[in-house]
Protein backbone atom coordinates (compact mmCIF):
# COMPACT_ATOMS: atom_id res chain seq x y z
CA UNK A 1 0.00 0.00 0.00
CA UNK A 2 2.76 2.44 0.99
CA UNK A 3 4.47 1.53 -2.28
CA UNK A 4 1.41 2.62 -4.21
CA UNK A 5 1.05 5.85 -2.22
CA UNK A 6 4.68 6.75 -2.89
CA UNK A 7 4.42 5.82 -6.60
CA UNK A 8 1.32 7.96 -7.03
CA UNK A 9 3.03 10.85 -5.22
CA UNK A 10 6.10 10.65 -7.47
CA UNK A 11 4.02 10.58 -10.64
CA UNK A 12 1.77 13.37 -9.44
CA UNK A 13 4.81 15.47 -8.57
CA UNK A 14 6.27 15.04 -12.06
CA UNK A 15 2.93 16.04 -13.51
CA UNK A 16 2.70 19.05 -11.22
CA UNK A 17 6.21 20.13 -12.13
CA UNK A 18 5.39 19.82 -15.84
CA UNK A 19 2.38 22.07 -15.29
CA UNK A 20 4.32 24.57 -13.18
CA UNK A 21 7.11 24.78 -15.74
CA UNK A 22 4.43 25.41 -18.37
CA UNK A 23 5.61 22.29 -20.22
CA UNK A 24 2.30 20.51 -20.02
CA UNK A 25 0.28 23.52 -21.12
CA UNK A 26 2.89 24.31 -23.79
CA UNK A 27 2.48 20.84 -25.28
CA UNK A 28 -1.27 21.10 -24.87
CA UNK A 29 -1.37 24.51 -26.59
CA UNK A 30 0.72 23.33 -29.54
CA UNK A 31 -1.44 20.21 -29.84
CA UNK A 32 -4.59 22.33 -29.81
CA UNK A 33 -3.15 24.61 -32.50
CA UNK A 34 -2.41 21.57 -34.67
CA UNK A 35 -5.92 20.21 -34.16
CA UNK A 36 -7.41 23.57 -35.16
CA UNK A 37 -5.11 23.62 -38.16
CA UNK A 38 -6.49 20.23 -39.16
CA UNK A 39 -10.00 21.68 -39.02
CA UNK A 40 -9.15 24.10 -41.80
CA UNK A 41 -6.87 22.11 -44.10
CA UNK A 42 -9.53 19.74 -45.36
CA UNK A 43 -13.00 20.55 -46.54
CA UNK A 44 -15.36 18.03 -48.10
CA UNK A 45 -18.49 19.12 -49.88
CA UNK A 46 -21.19 16.53 -50.02
CA UNK A 47 -24.00 17.05 -52.48
CA UNK A 48 -27.03 14.78 -52.27
CA UNK A 49 -25.06 11.96 -50.64
CA UNK A 50 -22.14 12.07 -53.06
CA UNK A 51 -18.90 13.88 -52.63
CA UNK A 52 -18.83 16.92 -54.90
CA UNK A 53 -15.37 18.30 -54.24
CA UNK A 54 -12.56 17.72 -51.81
CA UNK A 55 -10.39 20.61 -50.85
CA UNK A 56 -7.00 20.21 -49.19
CA UNK A 57 -4.88 23.23 -48.27
CA UNK A 58 -7.35 25.28 -50.34
CA UNK A 59 -6.74 23.25 -53.53
CA UNK A 60 -9.70 21.47 -55.07
CA UNK A 61 -8.70 17.88 -55.70
CA UNK A 62 -11.53 17.00 -58.04
CA UNK A 63 -14.77 15.20 -58.54
CA UNK A 64 -15.20 11.53 -57.78
CA UNK A 65 -11.97 11.17 -55.87
CA UNK A 66 -11.55 8.09 -53.67
CA UNK A 67 -11.91 9.81 -50.32
CA UNK A 68 -10.95 6.72 -48.29
CA UNK A 69 -7.66 6.51 -50.13
CA UNK A 70 -7.16 10.22 -49.86
CA UNK A 71 -7.81 10.25 -46.11
CA UNK A 72 -5.50 7.27 -45.60
CA UNK A 73 -2.80 9.13 -47.51
CA UNK A 74 -3.31 12.29 -45.49
CA UNK A 75 -3.36 10.23 -42.29
CA UNK A 76 -0.07 8.60 -43.29
CA UNK A 77 1.58 11.97 -43.86
CA UNK A 78 0.17 13.42 -40.65
CA UNK A 79 1.02 10.37 -38.57
CA UNK A 80 4.64 10.55 -39.73
CA UNK A 81 4.72 14.25 -39.01
CA UNK A 82 3.19 13.71 -35.55
CA UNK A 83 5.62 10.91 -34.78
CA UNK A 84 8.64 13.13 -35.38
CA UNK A 85 7.05 16.34 -34.13
CA UNK A 86 5.70 14.88 -30.92
CA UNK A 87 8.99 13.14 -30.22
CA UNK A 88 10.98 16.36 -30.58
CA UNK A 89 8.57 18.28 -28.34
CA UNK A 90 8.41 15.51 -25.78
CA UNK A 91 12.19 15.18 -25.54
CA UNK A 92 12.63 18.93 -25.09
CA UNK A 93 9.92 18.98 -22.44
CA UNK A 94 11.38 16.03 -20.54
CA UNK A 95 15.01 17.05 -20.27
CA UNK A 96 14.42 19.37 -17.30
CA UNK A 97 11.95 17.08 -15.60
CA UNK A 98 14.45 14.28 -15.25
CA UNK A 99 17.53 16.26 -14.25
CA UNK A 100 15.71 18.53 -11.76
CA UNK A 101 15.39 15.62 -9.34
CA UNK A 102 19.15 15.48 -8.90
CA UNK A 103 19.47 19.11 -7.75
CA UNK A 104 21.43 19.41 -4.51
CA UNK A 105 19.08 20.19 -1.65
CA UNK A 106 16.24 18.32 -3.31
CA UNK A 107 17.70 14.88 -3.87
CA UNK A 108 18.82 14.50 -0.23
CA UNK A 109 15.28 14.98 1.02
CA UNK A 110 13.92 12.46 -1.50
CA UNK A 111 16.56 9.92 -0.53
CA UNK A 112 15.82 10.41 3.18
CA UNK A 113 12.32 9.00 2.66
CA UNK A 114 11.61 5.28 3.08
CA UNK A 115 11.52 4.75 -0.66
CA UNK A 116 14.14 2.85 -2.63
CA UNK A 117 16.25 4.71 -5.16
CA UNK A 118 14.91 2.51 -7.96
CA UNK A 119 11.39 3.48 -6.94
CA UNK A 120 12.21 7.21 -7.04
CA UNK A 121 13.77 6.96 -10.50
CA UNK A 122 11.09 4.75 -12.02
CA UNK A 123 8.31 6.81 -10.46
CA UNK A 124 9.73 9.90 -12.08
CA UNK A 125 10.12 8.05 -15.38
CA UNK A 126 6.51 6.91 -15.28
CA UNK A 127 5.31 10.42 -14.45
CA UNK A 128 7.16 11.75 -17.46
CA UNK A 129 5.59 9.10 -19.70
CA UNK A 130 2.19 10.09 -18.39
CA UNK A 131 2.72 13.76 -19.24
CA UNK A 132 3.77 12.97 -22.80
CA UNK A 133 1.28 10.12 -23.25
CA UNK A 134 -1.67 12.33 -22.34
CA UNK A 135 -0.60 14.99 -24.78
CA UNK A 136 0.08 12.49 -27.55
CA UNK A 137 -3.33 10.96 -26.93
CA UNK A 138 -5.04 14.32 -27.03
CA UNK A 139 -3.36 15.39 -30.27
CA UNK A 140 -3.77 12.13 -32.17
CA UNK A 141 -7.34 11.56 -31.03
CA UNK A 142 -8.19 15.18 -31.81
CA UNK A 143 -6.87 14.97 -35.36
CA UNK A 144 -8.46 11.56 -35.91
CA UNK A 145 -11.85 12.88 -34.77
CA UNK A 146 -11.57 15.98 -36.98
CA UNK A 147 -10.73 13.92 -40.07
CA UNK A 148 -13.38 11.35 -39.27
CA UNK A 149 -15.99 14.03 -38.81
CA UNK A 150 -15.04 15.85 -42.00
CA UNK A 151 -14.63 12.87 -44.27
CA UNK A 152 -16.77 10.20 -42.69
CA UNK A 153 -13.77 7.86 -42.96
CA UNK A 154 -12.77 6.44 -39.58
CA UNK A 155 -9.33 4.96 -40.15
CA UNK A 156 -8.52 3.44 -36.77
CA UNK A 157 -5.02 2.49 -37.98
CA UNK A 158 -4.13 6.16 -37.58
CA UNK A 159 -4.47 5.80 -33.80
CA UNK A 160 -1.45 3.52 -33.72
CA UNK A 161 0.75 6.62 -33.86
CA UNK A 162 -0.22 7.20 -30.20
CA UNK A 163 1.27 3.86 -29.25
CA UNK A 164 4.37 4.12 -31.45
CA UNK A 165 5.15 7.64 -30.25
CA UNK A 166 4.66 6.73 -26.60
CA UNK A 167 6.73 3.58 -27.05
CA UNK A 168 9.63 5.28 -28.81
CA UNK A 169 9.51 8.14 -26.33
CA UNK A 170 9.79 5.62 -23.49
CA UNK A 171 12.83 4.11 -25.23
CA UNK A 172 14.60 7.44 -25.80
CA UNK A 173 13.62 8.66 -22.32
CA UNK A 174 15.36 5.64 -20.80
CA UNK A 175 18.62 6.77 -22.44
CA UNK A 176 17.99 10.32 -21.21
CA UNK A 177 17.49 9.04 -17.68
CA UNK A 178 20.82 7.22 -17.75
CA UNK A 179 22.66 10.29 -19.07
CA UNK A 180 20.93 12.50 -16.48
CA UNK A 181 21.89 10.14 -13.65
CA UNK A 182 25.51 9.99 -14.78
CA UNK A 183 25.95 13.65 -15.67
CA UNK A 184 23.08 15.42 -13.82
CA UNK A 185 22.77 17.51 -17.00
CA UNK A 186 19.43 17.88 -18.76
CA UNK A 187 21.11 19.51 -21.76
CA UNK A 188 23.45 16.57 -22.30
CA UNK A 189 20.55 14.14 -21.91
CA UNK A 190 18.60 15.84 -24.67
CA UNK A 191 21.67 15.95 -26.93
CA UNK A 192 22.13 12.21 -26.55
CA UNK A 193 18.43 11.55 -27.28
CA UNK A 194 18.57 13.57 -30.49
CA UNK A 195 21.84 11.93 -31.48
CA UNK A 196 20.16 8.53 -31.09
CA UNK A 197 17.30 9.68 -33.34
CA UNK A 198 19.67 10.84 -36.07
CA UNK A 199 21.97 7.86 -35.81
CA UNK A 200 19.00 5.49 -36.06
CA UNK A 201 18.09 7.01 -39.44
CA UNK A 202 21.66 6.48 -40.68
CA UNK A 203 22.02 2.97 -39.28
CA UNK A 204 18.68 1.97 -40.84
CA UNK A 205 20.28 2.27 -44.32
CA UNK A 206 21.85 -1.14 -43.96
CA UNK A 207 21.43 -2.20 -47.59
CA UNK A 208 23.33 0.87 -48.76
CA UNK A 209 25.99 0.30 -46.11
CA UNK A 210 26.41 -3.33 -47.26
CA UNK A 211 27.28 -2.06 -50.71
CA UNK A 212 29.43 0.89 -49.65
CA UNK A 213 31.48 -0.65 -46.86
CA UNK A 214 34.37 -2.64 -48.19
CA UNK A 215 35.62 -4.49 -45.10
CA UNK A 216 33.79 -7.23 -43.25
CA UNK A 217 34.50 -5.78 -39.83
CA UNK A 218 33.00 -2.39 -40.73
CA UNK A 219 29.82 -4.10 -41.94
CA UNK A 220 29.75 -6.14 -38.73
CA UNK A 221 30.21 -2.97 -36.68
CA UNK A 222 27.39 -1.27 -38.61
CA UNK A 223 25.08 -4.20 -37.92
CA UNK A 224 26.11 -4.38 -34.27
CA UNK A 225 25.33 -0.72 -33.79
CA UNK A 226 22.06 -1.12 -35.63
CA UNK A 227 20.93 -3.89 -33.30
CA UNK A 228 22.30 -2.29 -30.14
CA UNK A 229 20.71 1.14 -30.57
CA UNK A 230 17.01 2.07 -30.63
CA UNK A 231 15.34 1.95 -34.03
CA UNK A 232 13.52 5.24 -34.04
CA UNK A 233 13.56 5.52 -37.83
CA UNK A 234 12.44 1.95 -38.48
CA UNK A 235 9.57 2.20 -36.03
CA UNK A 236 8.52 5.40 -37.82
CA UNK A 237 8.49 3.49 -41.12
CA UNK A 238 6.43 0.71 -39.52
CA UNK A 239 4.01 3.34 -38.33
CA UNK A 240 3.68 4.79 -41.83
CA UNK A 241 3.09 1.39 -43.41
CA UNK A 242 0.51 0.46 -40.83
CA UNK A 243 -1.51 3.64 -41.33
CA UNK A 244 -1.44 3.15 -45.09
CA UNK A 245 -2.63 -0.41 -44.70
CA UNK A 246 0.62 -1.90 -46.01
CA UNK A 247 2.48 -4.81 -44.34
CA UNK A 248 4.67 -3.61 -41.48
CA UNK A 249 7.29 -6.35 -41.87
CA UNK A 250 9.45 -7.64 -39.06
CA UNK A 251 8.72 -6.63 -35.47
CA UNK A 252 12.43 -6.76 -34.63
CA UNK A 253 12.76 -2.94 -34.45
CA UNK A 254 10.15 -2.94 -31.68
CA UNK A 255 11.53 -5.68 -29.49
CA UNK A 256 15.17 -4.70 -29.94
CA UNK A 257 14.28 -1.12 -28.97
CA UNK A 258 12.42 -2.46 -25.94
CA UNK A 259 15.52 -4.44 -24.94
CA UNK A 260 17.59 -1.25 -25.31
CA UNK A 261 15.17 0.61 -23.00
CA UNK A 262 15.28 -2.18 -20.41
CA UNK A 263 19.09 -2.16 -20.43
CA UNK A 264 19.19 1.64 -20.12
CA UNK A 265 16.74 1.63 -17.21
CA UNK A 266 18.60 -1.16 -15.43
CA UNK A 267 21.87 0.74 -15.87
CA UNK A 268 20.21 3.95 -14.63
CA UNK A 269 18.87 2.27 -11.51
CA UNK A 270 22.25 0.62 -10.83
CA UNK A 271 24.15 3.86 -11.32
CA UNK A 272 21.66 5.88 -9.25
CA UNK A 273 21.87 3.40 -6.39
CA UNK A 274 25.68 3.63 -6.33
CA UNK A 275 26.04 7.39 -6.39
CA UNK A 276 26.72 9.70 -3.47
CA UNK A 277 24.59 12.83 -3.08
CA UNK B 1 17.20 -5.93 15.79
CA UNK B 2 15.81 -3.54 18.48
CA UNK B 3 18.37 -1.24 20.02
CA UNK B 4 18.53 1.18 22.95
CA UNK B 5 20.14 3.65 20.64
CA UNK B 6 18.38 5.73 18.06
CA UNK B 7 21.63 6.07 16.12
CA UNK B 8 24.68 3.85 16.20
CA UNK B 9 27.73 4.09 14.02
CA UNK B 10 30.69 1.78 14.12
CA UNK B 11 33.99 2.70 12.51
CA UNK B 12 32.22 4.83 9.95
CA UNK B 13 34.69 6.01 7.34
CA UNK B 14 34.10 7.91 4.15
CA UNK B 15 36.75 8.65 1.58
CA UNK B 16 35.74 10.72 -1.43
CA UNK B 17 37.86 9.87 -4.43
CA UNK B 18 38.20 11.93 -7.56
CA UNK B 19 38.74 9.57 -10.49
CA UNK B 20 40.15 12.21 -12.84
CA UNK B 21 42.43 14.06 -10.45
CA UNK B 22 43.40 10.93 -8.54
CA UNK B 23 42.93 12.75 -5.27
CA UNK B 24 41.08 11.60 -2.20
CA UNK B 25 39.55 13.30 0.78
CA UNK B 26 38.95 11.45 4.02
CA UNK B 27 35.75 13.15 5.14
CA UNK B 28 35.07 10.76 8.03
CA UNK B 29 37.60 8.58 9.77
CA UNK B 30 36.53 5.70 11.98
CA UNK B 31 33.60 7.46 13.60
CA UNK B 32 31.86 5.41 16.28
CA UNK B 33 28.98 7.18 17.96
CA UNK B 34 25.91 6.23 19.94
CA UNK B 35 22.88 8.46 20.31
CA UNK B 36 20.51 7.04 22.94
CA UNK B 37 16.77 7.03 22.34
CA UNK B 38 14.91 10.07 23.59
CA UNK B 39 17.92 12.36 23.92
CA UNK B 40 18.72 15.66 22.28
CA UNK B 41 22.07 15.35 20.61
CA UNK B 42 24.16 18.07 18.97
CA UNK B 43 26.84 17.38 16.40
CA UNK B 44 29.39 20.16 16.32
CA UNK B 45 32.51 20.84 14.35
CA UNK B 46 34.27 23.46 12.27
CA UNK B 47 33.57 23.75 8.55
CA UNK B 48 34.78 20.69 6.70
CA UNK B 49 34.83 18.55 9.84
CA UNK B 50 32.56 15.96 8.23
CA UNK B 51 29.26 16.81 9.96
CA UNK B 52 27.12 16.91 6.82
CA UNK B 53 28.80 13.78 5.45
CA UNK B 54 27.93 12.05 8.70
CA UNK B 55 24.26 13.06 8.41
CA UNK B 56 24.15 12.02 4.75
CA UNK B 57 25.60 8.64 5.67
CA UNK B 58 22.83 8.20 8.24
CA UNK B 59 20.24 8.91 5.57
CA UNK B 60 21.87 6.71 2.93
CA UNK B 61 22.55 9.66 0.63
CA UNK B 62 26.23 8.73 0.78
CA UNK B 63 27.75 5.24 0.83
CA UNK B 64 30.32 4.49 3.54
CA UNK B 65 33.81 3.40 2.53
CA UNK B 66 34.00 1.37 5.73
CA UNK B 67 31.95 0.78 8.86
CA UNK B 68 28.27 0.62 9.55
CA UNK B 69 25.44 2.90 10.60
CA UNK B 70 22.16 1.87 12.19
CA UNK B 71 18.95 3.67 13.03
CA UNK B 72 16.92 2.00 15.77
CA UNK B 73 18.99 -1.11 15.13
CA UNK B 74 18.36 -1.27 11.37
CA UNK B 75 21.07 -0.81 8.77
CA UNK B 76 20.57 2.57 7.15
CA UNK B 77 20.64 0.96 3.70
CA UNK B 78 17.29 -0.65 4.35
CA UNK B 79 14.74 1.89 3.20
CA UNK B 80 12.53 0.83 6.15
CA UNK B 81 15.21 2.17 8.51
CA UNK B 82 14.32 5.66 7.32
CA UNK B 83 10.59 5.35 8.00
CA UNK B 84 10.78 6.67 11.61
CA UNK B 85 13.09 9.51 10.58
CA UNK B 86 12.16 13.13 9.94
CA UNK B 87 14.84 15.15 8.21
CA UNK B 88 15.40 18.81 7.52
CA UNK B 89 18.40 19.23 5.22
CA UNK B 90 20.84 22.10 5.19
CA UNK B 91 20.62 24.29 2.04
CA UNK B 92 17.36 22.62 1.09
CA UNK B 93 15.78 23.43 -2.24
CA UNK B 94 12.14 22.62 -1.94
CA UNK B 95 10.44 22.71 -5.35
CA UNK B 96 9.22 26.30 -5.71
CA UNK B 97 6.22 25.23 -7.81
CA UNK B 98 4.72 23.53 -4.77
CA UNK B 99 2.51 25.26 -2.23
CA UNK B 100 3.10 24.68 1.46
CA UNK B 101 0.20 22.24 1.54
CA UNK B 102 1.37 20.48 -1.63
CA UNK B 103 4.89 20.12 -0.30
CA UNK B 104 3.74 18.64 3.01
CA UNK B 105 1.40 16.32 1.15
CA UNK B 106 4.09 15.11 -1.29
CA UNK B 107 6.83 14.36 1.22
CA UNK B 108 4.49 12.73 3.71
CA UNK B 109 3.07 10.54 0.94
CA UNK B 110 6.63 9.38 0.28
CA UNK B 111 6.80 8.49 3.96
CA UNK B 112 3.81 6.24 3.37
CA UNK B 113 1.07 8.33 5.03
CA UNK B 114 -2.46 7.66 3.84
CA UNK B 115 -4.33 10.51 2.11
CA UNK B 116 -6.85 10.88 4.94
CA UNK B 117 -4.14 11.11 7.59
CA UNK B 118 -2.24 13.67 5.51
CA UNK B 119 -5.30 15.81 5.06
CA UNK B 120 -5.89 15.87 8.81
CA UNK B 121 -2.26 16.46 9.77
CA UNK B 122 -1.36 19.25 7.32
CA UNK B 123 -3.45 22.04 8.95
CA UNK B 124 -2.15 21.02 12.39
CA UNK B 125 1.46 21.30 11.27
CA UNK B 126 0.90 24.58 9.43
CA UNK B 127 -0.63 25.95 12.62
CA UNK B 128 2.28 24.66 14.68
CA UNK B 129 4.89 26.45 12.57
CA UNK B 130 2.73 29.56 12.28
CA UNK B 131 2.15 29.26 8.54
CA UNK B 132 -1.57 28.54 8.51
CA UNK B 133 -2.28 31.50 6.24
CA UNK B 134 0.50 30.55 3.84
CA UNK B 135 -0.53 26.99 3.11
CA UNK B 136 -1.91 27.75 -0.35
CA UNK B 137 0.97 30.03 -1.36
CA UNK B 138 3.77 28.73 -3.55
CA UNK B 139 7.07 28.11 -1.80
CA UNK B 140 8.75 30.49 -4.23
CA UNK B 141 7.10 33.35 -2.30
CA UNK B 142 8.33 32.19 1.11
CA UNK B 143 11.12 33.95 3.00
CA UNK B 144 14.11 31.93 4.17
CA UNK B 145 12.78 31.70 7.71
CA UNK B 146 9.39 30.54 6.43
CA UNK B 147 11.04 27.88 4.28
CA UNK B 148 12.91 26.68 7.32
CA UNK B 149 9.66 26.43 9.30
CA UNK B 150 7.78 24.64 6.51
CA UNK B 151 10.81 22.36 6.23
CA UNK B 152 10.48 21.55 9.91
CA UNK B 153 6.76 20.87 9.43
CA UNK B 154 7.66 18.53 6.58
CA UNK B 155 10.05 16.64 8.86
CA UNK B 156 7.32 16.28 11.50
CA UNK B 157 4.44 15.24 9.22
CA UNK B 158 4.65 11.50 9.80
CA UNK B 159 5.32 11.86 13.58
CA UNK B 160 8.91 10.58 13.43
CA UNK B 161 10.69 8.95 16.35
CA UNK B 162 14.02 10.43 15.26
CA UNK B 163 14.39 13.96 14.00
CA UNK B 164 17.58 14.87 12.15
CA UNK B 165 17.97 18.60 11.69
CA UNK B 166 20.82 20.09 9.70
CA UNK B 167 21.27 23.74 10.73
CA UNK B 168 17.59 24.16 11.74
CA UNK B 169 17.96 27.82 12.79
CA UNK B 170 19.69 28.89 9.60
CA UNK B 171 18.08 32.10 8.36
CA UNK B 172 15.47 32.17 11.12
CA UNK B 173 14.99 35.35 13.19
CA UNK B 174 15.25 35.22 17.02
CA UNK B 175 11.47 34.90 17.45
CA UNK B 176 11.40 32.03 14.97
CA UNK B 177 14.35 30.39 16.70
CA UNK B 178 12.60 30.46 20.03
CA UNK B 179 9.49 29.04 18.35
CA UNK B 180 11.51 26.20 16.83
CA UNK B 181 13.15 25.55 20.18
CA UNK B 182 9.75 25.33 21.87
CA UNK B 183 8.49 22.89 19.24
CA UNK B 184 11.58 20.76 19.72
CA UNK B 185 11.24 20.85 23.52
CA UNK B 186 7.65 19.61 23.19
CA UNK B 187 8.86 16.78 20.97
CA UNK B 188 11.63 15.94 23.42
CA UNK B 189 9.03 15.58 26.15
CA UNK B 190 7.17 13.13 23.96
CA UNK B 191 10.33 11.03 23.74
CA UNK B 192 11.40 11.94 20.21
CA UNK B 193 15.15 11.68 19.69
CA UNK B 194 16.48 14.90 18.25
CA UNK B 195 19.79 15.03 16.42
CA UNK B 196 20.97 18.52 15.51
CA UNK B 197 23.88 19.35 13.26
CA UNK B 198 24.73 22.98 13.84
CA UNK B 199 27.52 25.48 14.08
CA UNK B 200 25.46 27.72 16.40
CA UNK B 201 27.05 26.69 19.68
CA UNK B 202 24.74 28.82 21.81
CA UNK B 203 21.68 27.16 20.31
CA UNK B 204 23.10 23.70 20.85
CA UNK B 205 24.10 24.53 24.43
CA UNK B 206 20.59 25.78 25.14
CA UNK B 207 18.85 22.80 23.66
CA UNK B 208 21.00 19.66 23.58
CA UNK B 209 21.74 17.32 26.44
CA UNK B 210 24.62 15.59 24.69
CA UNK B 211 27.11 16.69 22.07
CA UNK B 212 29.87 15.30 19.93
CA UNK B 213 32.56 17.41 18.34
CA UNK B 214 33.89 16.26 15.01
CA UNK B 215 37.26 17.53 13.93
CA UNK B 216 39.03 16.56 10.72
CA UNK B 217 36.65 13.66 10.26
CA UNK B 218 37.21 12.16 13.70
CA UNK B 219 35.23 12.30 16.93
CA UNK B 220 37.31 14.70 19.02
CA UNK B 221 34.97 14.86 22.01
CA UNK B 222 31.68 13.36 23.09
CA UNK B 223 29.74 13.81 26.30
CA UNK B 224 26.91 15.42 28.23
CA UNK B 225 26.75 19.20 27.89
CA UNK B 226 26.45 19.71 31.66
CA UNK B 227 29.56 17.68 32.35
CA UNK B 228 31.58 19.22 29.57
CA UNK B 229 30.80 22.77 30.63
CA UNK B 230 31.13 22.15 34.38
CA UNK B 231 34.23 23.84 35.89
CA UNK B 232 36.78 22.20 38.17
CA UNK B 233 37.67 25.27 40.26
CA UNK B 234 36.27 28.39 41.89
CA UNK B 235 36.25 32.07 41.08
CA UNK B 236 36.48 34.65 43.90
CA UNK B 237 36.07 38.42 43.57
CA UNK B 238 37.04 40.85 46.33
CA UNK B 239 37.74 44.56 46.99
CA UNK B 240 39.85 46.40 49.63
CA UNK B 241 42.46 43.65 49.53
CA UNK B 242 45.70 44.76 51.18
CA UNK B 243 49.01 44.47 49.33
CA UNK B 244 50.39 41.68 51.53
CA UNK B 245 47.19 39.58 51.30
CA UNK B 246 47.07 40.12 47.53
CA UNK B 247 50.62 38.78 47.13
CA UNK B 248 49.78 35.71 49.19
CA UNK B 249 46.62 35.07 47.18
CA UNK B 250 48.48 35.44 43.87
CA UNK B 251 50.79 32.63 44.98
CA UNK B 252 47.95 30.15 45.51
CA UNK B 253 45.58 31.25 42.72
CA UNK B 254 45.68 29.62 39.27
CA UNK B 255 44.71 32.93 37.63
CA UNK B 256 44.20 36.54 38.68
CA UNK B 257 42.69 39.65 37.17
CA UNK B 258 42.00 43.18 38.40
CA UNK B 259 39.68 45.90 37.18
CA UNK B 260 38.62 49.17 38.91
CA UNK B 261 39.77 47.95 42.33
CA UNK B 262 38.01 44.58 41.96
CA UNK B 263 40.39 41.65 42.21
CA UNK B 264 39.46 38.27 40.75
CA UNK B 265 41.20 35.05 41.67
CA UNK B 266 40.70 31.52 40.41
CA UNK B 267 41.49 28.59 42.67
CA UNK B 268 41.96 25.03 41.64
CA UNK B 269 40.07 23.41 44.55
CA UNK B 270 37.89 24.02 47.57
CA UNK B 271 40.74 23.81 50.14
CA UNK B 272 42.70 26.65 48.53
CA UNK B 273 39.49 28.65 48.21
CA UNK B 274 38.76 28.27 51.93
CA UNK B 275 42.31 29.37 52.82
CA UNK B 276 41.83 32.44 50.63
CA UNK B 277 38.50 33.27 52.32
CA UNK B 278 40.14 33.02 55.78
CA UNK B 279 42.95 35.26 54.65
CA UNK B 280 40.57 37.89 53.22
CA UNK B 281 38.42 37.90 56.36
CA UNK B 282 41.52 38.39 58.46
CA UNK B 283 42.50 41.54 56.59
CA UNK B 284 39.03 43.19 56.43
CA UNK B 285 38.75 42.74 52.68
CA UNK B 286 35.26 42.68 51.11
CA UNK B 287 34.30 39.45 49.35
CA UNK B 288 32.04 40.40 46.44
CA UNK B 289 31.31 36.97 44.93
CA UNK B 290 32.29 33.32 44.97
CA UNK B 291 31.21 30.93 42.20
CA UNK B 292 32.31 27.65 40.69
CA UNK B 293 34.07 28.20 37.39
CA UNK B 294 32.14 27.02 34.31
CA UNK B 295 32.94 26.94 30.64
CA UNK B 296 30.61 27.72 27.81
CA UNK B 297 30.21 25.17 25.06
CA UNK B 298 32.15 27.60 22.92
CA UNK B 299 35.10 27.37 25.35
CA UNK B 300 34.91 23.59 25.20
CA UNK B 301 34.65 23.66 21.42
CA UNK B 302 37.60 26.02 21.00
CA UNK B 303 39.77 24.01 23.37
CA UNK B 304 38.90 20.79 21.56
CA UNK B 305 39.46 22.14 18.09
CA UNK B 306 42.66 23.99 18.93
CA UNK B 307 44.25 21.24 20.98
Amino acid sequence: MTLLIASAALMRDTFREAIARKLFWGLFGISTALILFAVFIMRIDVVQGAIATTSLFGQTIGHGVDVTRLVRGVHAVISTFLYYWLMCLALFASAGLISSVFEPGRIELLLSKPVSRAHILLGRYAGNLLVVGLNAGYLVLGIWLIFGWKTGVWNSAFLVVMATTAFMFAVLLSAMVLVAVLSESGALAIMVAFALMIVSAILAQRSIAERLLSSEWSRTLWNALYWALPKFFDVGSMNLNFVQGRPVGSLAPLWSSAVFAAVMLAASVYSFSKRNY
Amino acid sequence: MPSDNAIETLGLTKVFRSVWRRTQVRALDDVSLEVPRGTTFGLLGPNGAGKTTFVKLLLACVHPTQGAARIFGREVWESEARRPVGYLPENHRFPTYMTGVGMLDFYSALSGMQARARKKRIPELLELVDLAKWGRVRLGKYSKGMLQRIGLAQALMHSPRLLILDEPSDGVDPVGRRQIREILHALEEKGVTIFINSHLLGEVELFCREVAILHRGKVALVGKVKELTAGKGYRLAATSVGGEAESKLRETATATASKDGLLEFQFADRATLNQAIDLLRGCDAQIESIAPTTSTLEDVFMRTVQS
